[in-house]
This record gives structure tokens, C-alpha cells and sequence, in this order.
């Protein structure tokens, strides 16, 4: 018990002594007059000053006697650089506050359009039947049970059947279904939706000869995962072009 | 006013109880129509099956032996027509020979068998040996009724063979008149060789063996009733068509080909016809019978979307098959003229119609309540032909699908998914006896050979 | 309808008379079963013979000495237990019939006994179409029947059989039960006319040749309702074999069909 008070009385002790100290020392000076505040200046510059379309140029900027420098209202460093892509011309502005008062440089980038390419004569289109085929006749989506086309689809084959006409094409329908039925009875239904396509076909024109049908049932999923999502995938007619 | 209050509660809880009363009859009643029909009667012969004994100290004899006995119990377990007296009541000297037997030992309380198979098995020089006998016991007059000999080259297999062998035997003498099934096989598609192919094995699961080589997909394996042949669809270039293969040589014989997609065979238990769909006539497919070496087909169905046809095989003057005609899949019967068009299913989902060999039943998968969203679970239901009554022979809900009927009419062997993916699994017709067939790759459209 | 007050209290304290009630009911409901299963049991002696009720099937057929069946009490007067309609009913006979075992024995039977095979030998051949097996006891008349008999009842089937052959019938009583089991299995008393309240009785009479098949398979006695008797001669005729006969050529079985079951 002893010793602790006589800590505590050792600590205040110095803790006055320094407070004291401290004071002594400023009573000492006297404090000068606050100097008249400097004037704040601001630069901004660009270079280049004229660029094309996708090129950039770099803004540099330096400022004196600022507290505060925003470049288009983005707080920046007094002095620094920063390169920019406008895509067209634009003016940069940099304002300056500092004790003095605000500053603004501004320094502009022009940007000219890009110079016309020289033509180059057009490339001989490199689509293939295989791929024209892929985009015009398109998989066709059925109903849960169902093998009646769907207004879309009907459209879709008729849209595909002016294609396949025009080109002289042959086609093989191929009947699918989702994994959930009896394997036989898809193999039927797979047939009937091949079928359904194949009508559609033959009223918009299409030569029966050109058409050829096969079921796959359930054989040849697209995908297994257990959702409507993938079954929806699987119950479909696809189109394959026959060379 | 609180009298009136029970008294009110009391009819109709009443009521309640008479009308499950009354349901429960009723399937009480279609149950015991259809378990007449299925040949399994209440009454069944108790039969003792000790092990049978070891003849030598040959090396192979206790291994072979250990085989033989576990196949000939379970042959006769399965049979679905004896009471097997437990083995913990079976007296402790169990006879190799006649001579050994005490007969009254097993005939009398706690064993209390009627009959009493016992034997002996030995391997000689690299042949098993097999004595075995079958004997009553509850007769002392007059006690065998079967003493048999077997001799093959020793091994398991063979051991197998000669037990399936003794027990059709057993189930000839005793069964009355219906044959054992031990001997028989089940054809099915597997997915393990890398593709959908046709596979056999024995009625029990055994000797699994690959005996398509497609290298495409085989589907719905038919087997001849002589089994000599057997009918599958195969998928060639650009379409589907029937395919023999020939079990004698080993390799596809030739089966015309006709234009469309052709599936689903099935032959007429007299081996002249086979019918099946085609799609050769219209697009759609249809139902078409053709003569055994696939000649002179000719369409019988009129419907469209038809698929899955099977005769009656007690008369062959029937055919049963799904027809998609209405919208979703229902089950029908006509003549095998294709006259006299009957619908026998009128709600859900139903395919996959298999009849029974006594003509009087179809088993066939049902979901009863087909819809958009529904995860297609199936069942399989048996249905009594002459008066429409159904029962349910699987209940779990997952996918069970193409029934196949056992030659001795008494047990069905189907494909299911309930253990995550499709394996095949036998059951007797009453619902006992459930087993997982197989358990590799992914197993399909089992088929029951004829005999 | 009267307003109800829905009195909890109320309700509460009326609780314990029926409560009691229930329990009461219950308890008579157990004991009732209880007692009909035993005193069920007592009565089932008359089918005991080799066949308990839902009980494996032994066979036990080794003599004629076997307590004949109570005889059945009938509306109908012409179907009745005694096996002798097909004939007229010769009056008792005084002469005792002896034990089977007796017959071989000729030698050594007493005086009484040898008339029993000169008797026999004016008997009456049974006036019928088939040809009677080499092994055929010829058929009684009226009395204790001979062979194998029995009378069983199992939920789908009531009725009885007997097989002609008394010999037969013991050394194969294993055979025996599987024709009995067999025919019991195919007989779909679902084909039969559901309005028949009183008691019927058809009787079919069959061979059984060498390969196990059915022949000659006739209705020996009509029930006077024809559903019942067409039933009767289909579960026959539906079975294409019984399995081979283990001796003889022949086996002449007789099978009756009682309907309704209870």
C-alpha cells in the first residue's frame, strides 16, 4: 500500500513538473502574426492536343498553394497526370481551392474521326449449308405428351420449308421425347412428333422425297438433368441435313 | 342436447367404419379373385431342405456342395409353392442315404415336414457327383417319390445346373403339373458395355452375360418360345428395325427389313408368329404381324401411335398393346384378326402389357394420375381380363415399368429405378419375395423366357 | 336444427359413462373372438383329416378307416354325402366290410370273411362308360367309401374328393394333394351366379391318364344350377396336367363343388 501511493505521488509529480515545463517553454515566444495567404495557381495541360478516335492523351496538371484539386469533380492530387480516351473533343477543367481562393485551368483534347479504312473488296461468303442449315431450320419444342406443333414452331417449319425448297435440300426429322415415359411407347410418340414435322413440311411445298423421318425416343437426350428445364430440351424434333 | 350430440357422432362414425369395411372387402375380394388366378393358394407343402452331404474329402467337393445347397434352397424358396421348415428345427442327423433317414424325425413335431429332400455330393476325378432324393415322410408305407443321379464336370456352374436342375424336378412331382422355373432365363438390356445392349442371365440373377454386339442401341429383347432365337429392334444407320439373333450360332441371322421404324417385337407362344409396330405403312407407328422368319407382314391395328403388342399365350387368339389414340397411352385387346377392339385401361398413363401363360391376367405399368410437373413414377398392376379388377403389385412410387411374366405364371420380373438407377427385379405375383437382379450399369425391359 | 351450446364442462363430465361404455364394448368384442377361435377349433375335427385349416398339406391318406365327414344337412335332397346317387342305394348289408389289409390275406381269413370276396363277386359291376383301371376297387355302394377321401374347406374352395383307387391314394398321397390343391386353385367361384343363397352341390367325376392330363371329365351329379356346374367341369377341364401318374395308366377321381361357401 505504501509503495503504490508513493508511485502515484512520484507520477504527479512529473506529470506537473512537464505540464509546467510545457508551459514555461510557450510563455517564452510570442506568437507572430499570421502571414498574408499565399495565392493559389492552377495548370492543366494535355498532350497531345489532337488525337483520333481510340487513341488517348495524358492531362498533367500542377497546382501551388491548394488544399483542395478536383479534375471534372474528381478529387485529385495537387500535381499529377492522367491519361484519358475521349471519343470525342473534350474540355478538361481542374479547379484549384486552396487559403488564397479557387483557381481553374481547363485544357482540351480534340478528337478527329477516324480515317475511312480503304475499302477492301467484300470476302466471298464462307457459310457453309451445314451452318446456313443450322440457322434456318431450327429444333422445334413440344408440348408435355403432346406432338401437335405449336403456333411457333408452325411458323418456324414453314419459315424453314421456303429454305429447304430453295436450296433442294434433304432433310431427316428425328422424333424425340423426355426421359419420363416407357421407352417403347416414346419410341412411338418420338415417331409421331417426327410425323407432325413432316406434315408441316408437305403442306408448305416440301417434296416428300426430300423428307426423311426416325424416332429416337427417349434414346438420345440432350441433357439428364431431372427438371422441366432439360425436359422441355429433349421433347423436340431435330433437323439434320442430308448430304 | 349433448345426448343428441353423441348419438349424432356415433352413426356417423359408424357409417365411416362400414364403408371401410366395405371398401376393404372389396379389395379383399379382387385380391382373392386374382391370387386364384395366380395358382397360389393358401395351402402349401411343408418341405425340409437340409444340406445335402459331402460324399468325399475331395477339395472341390465342400465348396461345390456349399453352392449346390444354397441354389437348391433357394430354388425351392422361390418357387412360391412350398412352406420351407425352418432350419432350426430340423433334427441334427441329417441322412446322406436313404438308408440313414428317420423318416419319423422329420415328419413328426417340430420339423412336421410332409416331404423331405436330402442327398449327397461328391466330387470323383474332376466329375461333381450328385445322388438326391425326395421323399414323403409323413408315409411310412410308401415314402419316395423321386430318386435322382447327376453327373457333370466339377464346377460352380455346374453345381448351379444340377441344382436348378433337382429342384424343377421336385417342383414337377410336387407342383402338380406346373414346371419348376429354375432352369429358365431372363433377357434384358444393360448400358455396361458402353451402349444399350442385349444381355441374359439365370432366373435368379447368375451368370450375367453380354449377347448382343450391335455397337448401336438394342432394345426390347423378345426371346423365342423354343428359345432358340431371339427377336430385339436395333437401331442401323437411319432407322429401326427387327433383328434375330440366333442363340444356337451365336451371331444376328437375317430378318427382312422394312421401310420406317419397326420395334417391339413379341412372338405367339406356338413360335409361328411374330407381331410388332411399324411405322412402314403410314408414318405412325402400327401394329403388324408377320410370320416367324418375318414374311408376309400384315397390318392388323387401325389406330395410330400403337406400340408394345403381346398375344394371350394360352390361346394366341388375342393381342394386348398400347395405343396412344385417345392422347396419353392406354392399354387394349383385340383378336388376332384385329377385330373385336376392347379399351381396358381409361384414366393415366398405362404401358407395357404383359400377359399371363393361364391367359387370364395382364400385368402391365400404370401411373394412375398422369400429369405436367409429375415426376412419372409408375407401378405395376395386375388386371383380371374377365372382369376388369386391378390390383397394385408395387407401391414405392419410384419407376417401375415392363413386366414379364415367369412360365410357371407365378412370378413377374420388371425394371426399376428405386434404387436410383434402373436395375431389374423379380417378385412373386402375390407381392413376397422381392429381388434385386442386377446391379451394374443401368438394366432394362427384362423378358422371361417361355420355359 | 336446434342450437347446440357447446359446454365444455359439460361435455367433460359426460365423458365417463361413455368411456366405460367403450371399454366395456371393446372388451366383449376381444373376448368374443377369443372364445369363437377356441370353440372354432373344437368344431374343425370333421376336416381334420390330413388338412388342417390354413395349415401345409400332409398327406395322410393311408387307409379306409377314416372318420367318415358329418353328413352334410341339405336342402337339397339329392346331393347329399352318400357317394351311391349315382346307384341305387342297395339297402345296408349286414355283411361287415373288412379292413383293406384283409383282402391279400385270403388265405388266412376267418369263414365270415371269405364271403365278402364271393359277395363281391356278384356285385354289380359300377355301370360306367370308362374303362375301370386294372387297379380299381370296384365302387361301393352307399356305406363307407373306399380310397382316399376327404372333405376340405379353404376360402375359395368347399367341397371334397375322393380317388377311386384306394391303393393309389396311399402309397401316393403326395400326388393325391397336389390334384386336390390344383383343382381348389382353378376353381373361380366368381363365374358362378351370386344369387344362389341355398346350399349346391355339383359332382364331376375324371380320369387321370398316364401323362397327367385330364380326360373324360363329365358331370357325374348336376347342383341343378347351371353356373355351378359349369364351373365346376372348367376348373377341370382348365388344367392341362396334373403331372405324370406315378403308376397305373389311369386314376379315377371324383371332386364336389359346394356352393355357396357358407
Amino acid at each position: 500500500m505504501n509503495k503504490s501511493t508513493s508511485n502515484r505521488i512520484v507520477v504527479l509529480g512529473v506529470l506537473a513538473f512537464l505540464m509546467v515545463a510545457s508551459g514555461c517553454k510557450k510563455k517564452e515566444t510570442a506568437p507572430p502574426p499570421p502571414p498574408p495567404p499565399k495565392a493559389v495557381s492552377a495548370t492543366l495541360s494535355a498532350n497531345p492536343t489532337s488525337i483520333e478516335a481510340g487513341q488517348s492523351a495524358t492531362l498533367t496538371w500542377s497546382t501551388e498553394n491548394a488544399t483542395d484539386v478536383a479534375l471534372d469533380g474528381n478529387k485529385v492530387d495537387p500535381s499529377g497526370s492522367q491519361t484519358v480516351s475521349p471519343t470525342q473533343t473534350t474540355t478538361y477543367h481542374l479547379t484549384a481551392k486552396g487559403a488564397a481562393g479557387t483557381q481553374e485551368a481547363t485544357a482540351q483534347v480534340s478528337v478527329a474521326a477516324k480515317a475511312t479504312p480503304t475499302p477492301t473488296p467484300a470476302p466471298t461468303p464462307t457459310v457453309t449449308d451445314d451452318q446456313l442449315f443450322a440457322q434456318m431450320v431450327k429444333d422445334v419444342y413440344f408440348d408435355y405428351d403432346k406432338a401437335d406443333l405449336r403456333p411457333d414452331a408452325q411458323q418456324a417449319v414453314a419459315q424453314a420449308a421456303q429454305v429447304i425448297k430453295q436450296k433442294g435440300w434433304k432433310v431427316q426429322i428425328e422424333g424425340n421425347c423426355d426421359d419420363r415415359g416407357s421407352t417403347e411407347y416414346n419410341l412411338s410418340l418420338g415417331e409421331h412428333r417426327a410425323d407432325s414435322a413432316k406434315q408441316a413440311l408437305l403442306q408448305a411445298g416440301v417434296s416428300p422425297d426430300s423428307i426423311k423421318t426416325i424416332s429416337y425416343g427417349k434414346e438420345k437426350p440432350q441433357c439428364t438433368e431431372q427438371n422441366e428445364d432439360c425436359w422441355q430440351k429433349n421433347r423436340r424434333d431435330h433437323f439434320t441435313l442430308l448430304h | 342436447m349433448a345426448k343428441e350430440k353423441r348419438t349424432g357422432k356415433g352413426t356417423t362414425g359408424l357409417l365411416l367404419l362400414g364403408f371401410m369395411l366395405l371398401g376393404s372387402f372389396l379389395s379383399a375380394a379382387a385380391q382373392d379373385r386374382i391370387k386364384i388366378e395366380l395358382n397360389m393358394g393358401q395351402e402349401r407343402p411343408r418341405i425340409a431342405v437340409p444340406d445335402f452331404k459331402a460324399a468325399n474329402a475331395d477339395a472341390q467337393t465342400a465348396p461345390l456342395n456349399t453352392v449346390f445347397n444354397q441354389t437348391l434352397w433357394n430354388d425351392l424358396d422361390n418357387a412360391g409353392i412350398f412352406d420351407l421348415v425352418a432350419k432350426s428345427f430340423y433334427p441334427s442327423q441329417t441322412p446322406g442315404q436313404p438308408a440313414e433317414l428317420q423318416a419319423k424325425a422329420w415328419g413328426d413335431p417340430p420339423p412336421n415336414a410332409g416331404v423331405l429332400t436330402f442327398g449327397n455330393l461328391g466330387v470323383n476325378n474332376g466329375k461333381v457327383d450328385v445322388q438326391g432324393w425326395l421323399y414323403d415322410v409323413k408315409n411310412p408305407g410308401a415314402p419316395q417319390i423321386l430318386g435322382k443321379q447327376y453327373k457333370e464336370d466339377a464346377s460352380p456352374d455346374n453345381a448351379r445346373l444340377i441344382a436348378h436342375r433337382f429342384a424343377d424336378e421336385i417342383i414337377a412331382r410336387l407342383g402338380s403339373g406346373i414346371a419348376g422355373i429354375a432352369e429358365s432365363q431372363i433377357y434384358f438390356v444393360s448400358t455396361r458395355s458402353g451402349n444399350k445392349e442385349i444381355w441374359q442371365m439365370d432366373y435368379d440373377g447368375a451368370n450375367q452375360k453380354q449377347i448382343t454386339k450391335l455397337g448401336s442401341i438394342a432394345l426390347s429383347p423378345r426371346i423365342s418360345p423354343d428359345g432358340s432365337r431371339m427377336a430385339f429392334s436395333g437401331l442401323t444407320r437411319d432407322s429401326w428395325q427387327i433383328m434375330m439373333y440366333s442363340l444356337e450360332l451365336g451371331r444376328t441371322v437375317a430378318f427382312p427389313r422394312n421401310s420406317g421404324d419397326n420395334f417391339s417385337p413379341a412372338w405367339a407362344s406356338d413360335g409361328t408368329k411374330i407381331a410388332f409396330a411399324s411405322s412402314m405403312h403410314s408414318g405412325r407407328s402400327e401394329i403388324f404381324v408377320a410370320d416367324a422368319n418375318g414374311g408376309g407382314a400384315r397390318r392388323l391395328s387401325t389406330g395410330k401411335g400403337d406400340v408394345s403388342p403381346v398375344f394371350n399365350p394360352k390361346t394366341n387368339g388375342q393381342i394386348a398393346w398400347v395405343s396412344g389414340r385417345t392422347g396419353l397411352p392406354q392399354i387394349y385387346v383385340m383378336d388376332a384378326d384385329g377385330s373385336n377392339v376392347q379399351r381396358m385401361t381409361d384414366q393415366g398413363y398405362a404401358v407395357s402389357p404383359a400377359w399371363s401363360p393361364n391367359g387370364l391376367l395382364l400385368a402391365f405399368a400404370w401411373v394412375r394420375n398422369y400429369g405436367p410437373g409429375v415426376l412419372g413414377g409408375s407401378d405395376i398392376y395386375l388386371m383380371d381380363i374377365a372382369s376388369r379388377q386391378i390390383i397394385q403389385l408395387t407401391h414405392d412410387g419410384g419407376r417401375n415399368d415392363f413386366p414379364s411374366w415367369s412360365p410357371d405364371g407365378r412370378h413377374i420380373v420388371f425394371q426399376s429405378n428405386r434404387t436410383g438407377n434402373e436395375q431389374i427385379w423379380s417378385v412373386l405375383a402375390d407381392g413376397t419375395h422381392l429381388q434385386q437382379l442386377t446391379h451394374q450399369g443401368r438394366n432394362s425391359q427384362p423378358n422371361w423366357s417361355f420355359k | 336444427m336446434a342450437y347446440v351450446r357447446a359446454n365444455l364442462f359439460y361435455e367433460r363430465e359426460q365423458w365417463k359413462g361413455p368411456v366405460l361404455l367403450s371399454v366395456g364394448f371393446h372388451g366383449l368384442l376381444v373376448l368374443s373372438i377369443v372364445v369363437w377361435g377356441y370353440v372354432a377349433q373344437q368344431h374343425s375335427t370333421a376336416n381334420d383329416w390330413g388338412i388342417k385349416q390354413g395349415d401345409a398339406v400332409t398327406a395322410q391318406l393311408v387307409s379306409a378307416s377314416i372318420p367318415i365327414p358329418k353328413p352334410e344337412q341339405s336342402d337339397n335332397i339329392v346331393a347329399n354325402e352318400n357317394k351311391g346317387v349315382t346307384q341305387t342305394q342297395p339297402q345296408a348289408k349286414p355283411v361287415e366290410k373288412p379292413p383293406e389289409d384283409a383282402v391279400p390275406i385270403q388265405g388266412k381269413v376267418k369263414p365270415k370273411q371269405v364271403e365278402k370276396p364271393v359277395q363281391q363277386a356278384h356285385v354289380t359291376p359300377p355301370p360306367r362308360p370308362i374303362p375301370t383301371p386294372e387297379t380299381a376297387v370296384p365302387y361301393g355302394e352307399g356305406g363307407p367309401v373306399s380310397g382316399p377321401y376327404g372333405s376340405v374347406t379353404t376360402a375359395n374352395y368347399k367341397g371334397g374328393f375322393s380317388f377311386q383307387n384306394a391303393d393309389f391314394g396311399g402309397k401316393y398321397g403326395w400326388y393325391v394333394d397336389g390334384v386336390k390343391r390344383r383343382v381348389q386353385q382353378n376353381w373361380l367361384t366368381y363365374e358362378i351366379d351370386p344369387r344362389i343363397k341355398a346350399p349346391h352341390r355339383a359332382f364331376i367325376e375324371f380320369d387321370i391318364t398316364r401323362d397327367g392330363s385330364p380326360a373324360n371329365v363329365h358331370l357325374a351329379q348336376s347342383s341343378g344350377v347351371p353356373s355351378l356346374d359349369q364351373s365346376a367341369m372348367r376348373a377341370i377341364q382348365r388344367i392341362d396336367s396334373f403331372g405324370k401318374l406315378p403308376e397305373g395308366n389311369s386314376v379315377t377321381v371324383d371332386f364336389w363343388f359346394d356352393y355357396p361357401p357358407k
